[in-house]
């Protein structure tokens, strides 16, 4: 798998679908900050199963996506297929009180 | 020649309950003075006067400080300047409120296993005796002896993703836990090299000097280290910088800031990176020599017996210097 971070973003009639690729820190930045502009549905599924590590840097990046995102779309975010780690990562750093997480 | 007496450590608890919890962990310490509910303020100085006390270490109870008696860690700052105070907890109960330890800069929490496992008892008493001696941890003393460290010297921002590679490569099976350990692996090196190579390098002014993420050669004055060892079980790391501008005081404050940022969801908290670091490890050091040298580093096993809930320990000294 490669450590580069990527976007594959699809909208349906009702929600979105954006999966999340690679590893998340600072490189992230321009990508993560373009990410609320492209979404057009109040319902946003995020795809974590092909990203790699999350560090402190993209935490705060996912962060601040995530608040604009509820802020200035009016939309329920939902994270799906995150590792175990990231899954602690997001608890300890309050990410899922921006966003549920799908089992 | 008589032997030299040991140096007194005075224990304070909240009761006979709590004395008794805490006794796997402290029943062979030499030179141990326990006392439970110590009476409040004047009566508590009056009493320390009376004993003729001169401890090396304090050690206190989460039972009894900081929610109980708030106001302890002043005093005994108060009576005994020069002595160490060491909070222990036990890894059942909850995680001690960090804010009035920042503010009192207690530098020193270990978790206790609530059972009475003989290594991890052994490790601890290893701990206070080290904190009695001024002497600061090494990255041996949590692996099986003979286990290799490698030690990665770094010159540039670019060797960070190879390194990582190499230490998930030393971390090898196939089970979930193992797997497990090398994401958390990866993750803790991430933090602690990104710590060295943006956190570290500042100003005379405190402002920082290169940006997260920017690419950038390192000057070999800035002696800038990452370690590891592995011995099947344990795992464990530091990252070493010449710059030694991690102030002692702001370590626990960041991770008080973080704890309780995690109720108002703040993108901009700092220090969220050592935090990270803080509750992967089982447990954090921190060694800085003002201006000359920040070593941070720990150990996490890959059969944790914390949760993710349960307290970490951490440890941070001044000028500790290798015995």
């Amino acid at each position: 798998m490669s450590s580069s971070f990527r976007v594959i973003a699809r909208s349906t009639e009702s929600a979105d679908y954006i999966a999340l690729l690679g590893n998340i820190d600072a490189s992230a930045e321009q990508q993560l900050q373009k990410l609320p502009g492209m979404v057009d549905n109040q319902l946003v599924h995020f795809d974590f199963n092909q990203a790699g590590r999350i560090n402190s840097m993209g935490i705060a990046l996912l962060l601040r996506c995530f608040k604009q995102i509820r802020e200035e779309k009016k939309a329920k975010i939902v994270l799906r297929e995150l590792n175990p780690t990231n899954t602690l990562l997001f608890k300890m750093t309050g990410v899922f009180m921006l966003a549920s997480h799908e089992k | 020649m008589a032997a030299a007496d040991p140096p007194v450590i005075l224990a304070l608890f909240n009761n006979g309950a709590d004395t008794e919890a805490f006794r796997p962990l402290l029943n062979d310490l030499p030179g141990l003075l326990s006392i439970e509910n110590p009476p409040a303020k004047e009566r508590f100085a009056e009493k320390m006067v009376s004993l003729r006390l001169n401890p090396a270490l304090v050690i206190l109870s989460s039972r009894l400080y900081p929610e109980s008696r708030p106001e302890l860690v002043a005093g005994l700052k108060a009576i005994f300047p020069v002595a160490e105070i060491l909070l222990i907890t036990l890894a059942t109960d909850p995680l001690p409120p960090l804010e009035q330890l920042a503010v009192d800069r207690i530098r020193h929490l270990l978790v206790t296993p609530a059972d009475d496992e003989q290594e991890g008892i052994v490790s601890l008493q290893e701990a206070i005796l080290r904190l009695l001696v001024r002497t600061p941890w090494k990255l041996q003393d949590y692996v099986r002896p003979g286990s290799r460290i490698h030690e990665f010297p770094l010159i540039s921002s670019n060797q960070k993703e190879a390194l990582i590679a190499y230490l998930e490569g030393a971390i090898i099976g196939d089970s979930q836990e193992m797997e497990l350990l090398r994401q958390r692996a990866a993750l803790l090196a991430d933090e602690m090299v990104e710590n060295a190579l943006y956190g570290a390098p500042q100003g005379k002014d405190g402002r920082k000097l290169y940006c997260k993420g920017e690419e950038r050669i390192i000057n070999v004055d800035e002696k800038i280290f990452f370690r590891f060892a592995f011995d099947g079980e344990t795992l464990a790391m530091e990252v070493v910088d010449g710059w030694g501008t991690l102030a002692p005081e702001m370590v626990v404050d960041f991770l008080a800031r973080n704890q309780s940022g995690m109720d108002e969801v703040s993108d901009e908290v700092g220090g969220r990176g050592l935090f990270i670091i803080w509750r992967f490890m089982d447990h954090l050091h921190v060694n800085i020599r003002p201006g000359m040298q920040t070593v941070l580093g720990g150990h996490l096993k890959a059969v944790s017996t914390h949760d993710c809930e349960s307290p970490r320990g951490f440890s941070i000294s001044t000028d500790y210097q290798s015995a």
